[in-house]
């Protein structure tokens, strides 16, 4: 690993990113349709001029284009239309709403997906192993928001046992049981398909190392169970498993909105849909950018990461 | 076992509350919002900024429960000048909820910024009559108008919350995103304590209120996007009061702890029929299509009965305008049929309507997606046009692209959409030649000069005749095709009492009475 | 085109698959409910013959009966025909939007390995950017901005999911470039292009195909999901997604609407998903 093999990586990502914002510049402002709040028929022709100058719409595409790009490049993303706040600022208040929820739901994921991939995948073709196959495979194809529904009409409304949405009962904001009572629903939901995911990738990197020689060898010598598992396996299928978790990434972010949506979770997920149905524009190439940038630099990270967990990838770079 | 339980420990609890705090406030009303509101009256377009604006910011007068305007900041007022000048006299009681006085001053203030677009005010239309307000002394305030206008007082009573002039004066409304956001500081019953971005908007009562004391300790608003988790959280009781559509009863009917109620709601859905496009430019044309349309069916099948039969575009929650005594026109496709004859359609070999020129009744009806009450209705009027021979094509569309796109530049042949109104009969804007809300194009000369003068009319039995001459036009001339008055479906907690027999845009003037045992 | 000789060294894998295959149970029990699948959605009409449209308010909410067999929906619409015609609806995103992802994936990822240096950048940071970006969130994006219907969701599924599969066939192009084969078939006098072409694409073949299969069954999700925002197929059109969702606002007075089209999607995801594993761990050389 060298540090022009990094400043190209580094480079890259940044051509990636640009890539992006001009895609998503001409996409939303080419389409038919405009911000919603200029979708009231009650608006007189006076009021939708004032809103279209206030918002700088009223001006040529390519004026629009060019002060935006040069905004950005200073590092404004401007202000959102349906806010009215600057759109970092936005941003960073549902930003950690979403890393609770996300956070949760990928320690989730792994806590129940690591162990049962690595046991089913020692063990293919049995029993248990046919088992958690089926019932992760219902998880994937279950829609969300059937789950999410069907989980709230029983745990909320028949059982009442857990809150049926929101992040905090009001005025408990910042109590950590409340939370955690008001986080269980939405992550689970998050989960569940996250879980099915890693579980089979977990179960086929296991069942792939476990047959290779150094894993015999180790098991010949007497190597406990445990330490077999941990050490030799777990280790050894760490790549695949890490990548699969990258490609997680785009959807824990962004992807929660249908989740978020459900449970009234205020995050990321939910303001991407306020913005893509609300077009607010300024909102919607502030999301885009910001989520570009969080799994261009994980994957970045990964790249990284390789090395360390995979001798032979350090010798090729 | 456990239920029961709690149930009666719950009781215990109730009891206990009630003995210790005979008078003082308790309780929290819990409401929905399907996201963060716009805490200030001027620039709210949405309906959830508008409800909790009813509750933060009192205007000059409020809405009864007869939708007649009342004293509210203002204890009285005169109208002189045949119309044109209306002076108010204000409290002088009134503290905003930071403490400093409201005066005259205030009023004068958000005046001038609701009539000036660059503040990004949304009520420009509402109150174009303004010619000047001044503050004749630190209680008075007196509007000139620059020519009558009958709704005006109506209006101020609607969305025109009065705003802190100590806070806001010097620059645009849409600029001051700390207030409008997080720190609004209003005159009602209930002021703002804590805003959760993304997640709930909590108040507190206000004990300086100058009405009745609030009986509620406080209010949350929570965003809650999704309807159906709105009811779940209705049922589990994280809320107390959802407004629904008809579809979500069958879900709420059974029960115990929930009541449905019917609240007037002063709207009208109807199709929009361009009368630039010849189709639709002959009266008759109109006429047949009220014949043609089972309304009664939609009223029935789509709103499960929760609307009125319409006769014209005056929704019957006008009680004082509308005219009972007009012949509603019921379902009677053999009649469309010949009127369309007349109009010179007649079926051909298929069925299908066709003019002299064999040219076919054919054109496409728009109406915006995702909301199920007005897709399927949108649904029943195609099949109904079909039956006379018409040839529809239904097309649902994203809202703002069908406002943007096809209703405002008139690019359409018919839409399927409705109307709020503010409580009063005023429609010049909506069925009058040339006018801004005008989106079908209607012209009538006659119409004209009703509307105009239904506007200016003062007096109220002179008003009542002429909107129900305008209601017997609507009849033979439709400017659009009124498919129902849909009735407000509010579905609340039984625990929560005190509420007036409004919709709930008007109930919230009136928050400082709602109570929960 | 001429017609190709049959090639043995490049049809004998793909029989030795198949024989594999036929010795995976839940690969041949899912290929067999998926052709039932289809059967329902696409003869089902020609058989079943009733009005998906036909709005009569006095079967609301109606049970099974002779004139239903499933029962009524909310606007007293067959709720039988609505599954079958919403199937084909359904199916028709997931083998379309696929189609236009191998359409794409195998293009760019051809290109870019074909031409190397400034296109093959251009083209893979295209890629990242794509790959960058939550693909449901541009979808949904798109459909607001662009309305949605079958041909968009096609597209917008289609071209949100290619990325994988270029990075392969550009992997698999690089490769086959360096290989003797090639070199051979040059000098034979055959158009680089077309060698690439026969040699690359049968070694992506396998993986295409098991892509393809999980890749129909995530179009169909993605497809019900768009659907509760309000983006997917409109009304009155059916598709199993949009069925769904109309369904939740009945969950607590008539369960079963949500049911029917919910177990369809269930079980075509499960069938699809459990295909593409049986076709993988055939197609893999040290499978058993």
């Amino acid at each position: 690993m060298t540090l022009s093999y990094l400043l190209r990586r580094v480079f890259h990502a940044l051509i990636v990113l640009v890539m992006v914002g001009i895609i998503t510049f001409f996409v939303v402002r080419l389409a038919p349709g405009g911000p919603s709040l200029l979708a009231d028929p009650k608006l007189s022709s006076v009021e939708r001029q004032a809103i279209e100058q206030r918002l700088g719409l009223n001006e040529p595409l390519p004026v629009q284009f060019t002060k935006w790009a040069g905004q950005t490049a200073r590092g404004n993303l401007g202000n959102s239309f349906l806010y009215g706040a600057p759109t970092v600022q936005i941003i960073m208040t549902r930003l950690p709403n979403t890393l609770i929820l996300a956070g949760t739901s990928l320690l989730l994921t792994l806590a129940v997906a690591l162990p049962l991939g690595l046991a089913s995948g020692m063990r293919p073709g049995s029993v248990f192993d046919r088992i958690t196959s089926t019932v992760s495979l219902v998880f994937i194809a279950v829609p969300v928001f059937w789950f999410g529904l069907l989980l709230i009409i029983l745990f909320a409304v028949t059982w009442r046992i857990l809150p049926a949405g929101g992040m905090n009962t009001a005025g408990q904001e910042g109590s950590f049981p409340d939370l955690l009572r008001h986080l269980i629903l939405p992550a689970v939901v998050l989960s569940a398909a996250s879980i099915a995911e890693i579980l089979r990738y977990t179960r086929s990197s296991t069942r792939t190392v476990s047959t290779q020689d150094y894993v015999r060898t180790a098991r010949a010598k007497g190597v406990g169970q445990w330490a077999l598992r941990s050490r030799h396996i777990l280790r050894n299928a760490a790549i695949p498993i890490l990548t699969a978790v990258g490609l997680q990434l785009p959807r824990l972010i962004g992807g929660a909105a249908i989740t978020e949506t459900i449970f009234g979770w205020p995050g990321m997920g939910r303001l991407s849909v306020e913005a893509a149905l609300g077009r607010d524009y300024p909102l919607i190439m502030g999301i885009t950018l910001f989520v570009a940038l969080a799994v261009v630099t994980f994957n970045l990270l990964i790249d990284l990461m390789y090395p360390w967990l995979d001798p032979r990838v350090r010798a090729e770079a | 076992m456990p239920r029961r339980l709690f149930s009666v420990g719950l009781l215990t609890l109730s009891f206990a509350l009630t003995l210790s705090s005979a008078q003082a406030q308790s309780g929290t009303l819990k409401l929905p919002l399907i996201n963060d509101p716009i805490m200030n009256p001027v620039i709210a377009p949405d309906l959830g900024s508008v409800l909790i604006n009813k509750v933060i910011f009192p205007g000059l007068v409020r809405p009864n429960e007869d939708l007649l305007p009342e004293p509210d900041l203002a204890k009285s007022w005169t109208i002189t000048g045949g119309g044109l000048v209306y002076t108010f006299t204000l409290r002088n009681d009134v503290k905003w909820h930071d403490g400093k006085p409201f005066t005259a001053a205030d009023v004068v203030f958000t005046f001038k910024a609701a009539t000036d677009p660059k503040s990004g005010s949304r009520l420009v239309s509402d109150f174009s009559s303004i010619k000047d307000v001044v503050a004749v002394n630190p209680t008075t305030v007196r509007f000139t108008l620059s020519r009558p206008f009958a709704p005006f007082l109506t209006l101020l009573g609607h969305n025109a919350g009065i705003l802190p002039k100590h806070l806001l004066d010097g620059k645009p409304l849409n600029d001051a995103t700390a207030f409008n956001r997080s720190t609004p500081i209003g005159t009602g019953p209930f002021k703002v304590t804590r805003v959760v971005p993304g997640a709930s908007i909590t108040l507190e009562a206000n004990k300086d209120y100058y009405g009745t004391k609030p009986k509620l300790a406080g209010m949350v608003f929570k965003v809650v996007p999704d309807i159906n988790t709105q009811v779940a959280q209705l049922r589990s009781g994280e809320l107390d009061w959802v407004n629904v559509e008809p579809n979500s009863i069958a879900s709420l009917q059974n029960d115990p702890n929930i009541t449905l109620k019917q609240a007037n709601a002063v709207q009208h859905f109807l199709v929009f029929f361009n009368q630039k496009n010849p189709l639709f430019a002959p009266a008759k044309v109109r006429e047949s299509m009220q014949y043609a349309v089972n309304r009664k069916a939609i009223i029935d099948g789509v709103l499960k009965g929760y609307a009125d039969y319409p006769t014209g575009t005056l929704p019957t929650a006008l009680k004082k305008y509308y005219d009972k005594t007009i012949k509603p026109v019921q379902y009677d496709p053999a009649r469309a049929k010949q009127l369309l004859a007349e109009a010179g359609w007649k079926p051909d070999a298929k069925g299908q309507l066709v003019n002299a020129r064999g040219e076919p009744f054919k054109f496409t009806l728009i109406v915006d997606r995702g909301n199920p009450s007005r897709e399927q209705a949108a649904l029943a009027v195609q099949q109904d046009l079909k039956k006379v021979g018409m040839d529809v094509t239904l097309q649902p569309l994203e809202f703002a692209t069908l406002v943007r796109d096809y209703l405002i530049p008139g690019k359409y042949d018919a839409n399927l959409i409705w109307w709020t109104t503010p409580p009063d009969p005023d429609q010049y804007s909506y069925y009058a030649t040339g006018q801004d809300n005008n989106n079908a194009f209607f012209s009538s000369p006659r119409a004209d000069d009703l509307l105009k003068r239904g506007r200016e009319t003062a007096d109220v039995a002179q008003r009542q005749k002429i909107y129900n001459e305008f209601q017997r036009l609507e009849m033979t001339n439709p400017p659009v095709l009124v498919l129902y008055y849909p009735k407000e479906l509010q579905a609340i907690r039984k625990n929560l009492s005190g509420v007036p027999d409004l919709g709930i845009r008007d109930a919230l003037r009136h928050s400082e009475d709602f109570q929960l045992k | 085109m001429q017609q190709t000789v049959p090639q043995p060294v490049a049809l004998s894998p793909a029989r030795r698959s198949a024989r594999r295959l036929r010795r995976n149970p839940s690969a041949v029990w899912s290929l067999a409910v998926l052709l039932l699948i289809v059967a329902f959605a696409l003869l089902g009409p020609l058989v079943y013959r009733a009005s998906p449209e036909t709005i009569d308010f006095a079967q609301q909410f109606a049970g099974p009966s002779w004139g239903h067999p499933l029962g009524a929906d909310e606007n007293g619409r067959d709720v039988l025909i609505r599954l079958m015609l919403g199937g084909r609806v359904s199916l028709a995103v997931g083998f379309f939007a696929v189609a236009v992802s191998l359409v794409f994936g195998v293009l760019i990822g051809g290109l870019s390995g074909f031409f190397r240096g400034w296109a093959d950048s251009v083209l893979m940071r295209f890629t990242d950017g794509m790959l960058a970006i939550p693909g449901f969130f541009i979808s949904l994006l798109a459909l607001t901005f662009f309305g949605a219907g079958l041909t968009q969701l096609v597209l917008v599924i289609g071209l949100t999911s290619w990325m994988g599969l270029a990075r392969l066939v550009r992997g698999e192009v690089l490769r086959e470039r360096e290989e003797l084969s090639v070199e051979a078939a040059r000098a034979l006098g055959a158009s680089e292009l077309r060698v690439l072409w026969r040699h690359v694409l049968p070694q992506v073949y396998p993986t295409m195909i098991v892509n393809a299969t999980i890749g129909i069954s995530f179009a169909i999700l993605t497809e019900s999901a768009l659907s509760f925002l309000g983006v997917g197929i409109q009304p009155p059109d059916a598709s199993w997604g949009n069925m769904l969702t109309g369904a939740q606002n009945y969950m607590y007075s008539s369960p079963w609407l949500a049911v029917y089209p919910g177990a369809l999607i269930l079980i075509t995801v499960v069938a699809f998903n459990l295909l593409g594993d049986g076709l993988r761990d055939a197609s893999d050389p040290q499978g058993r």
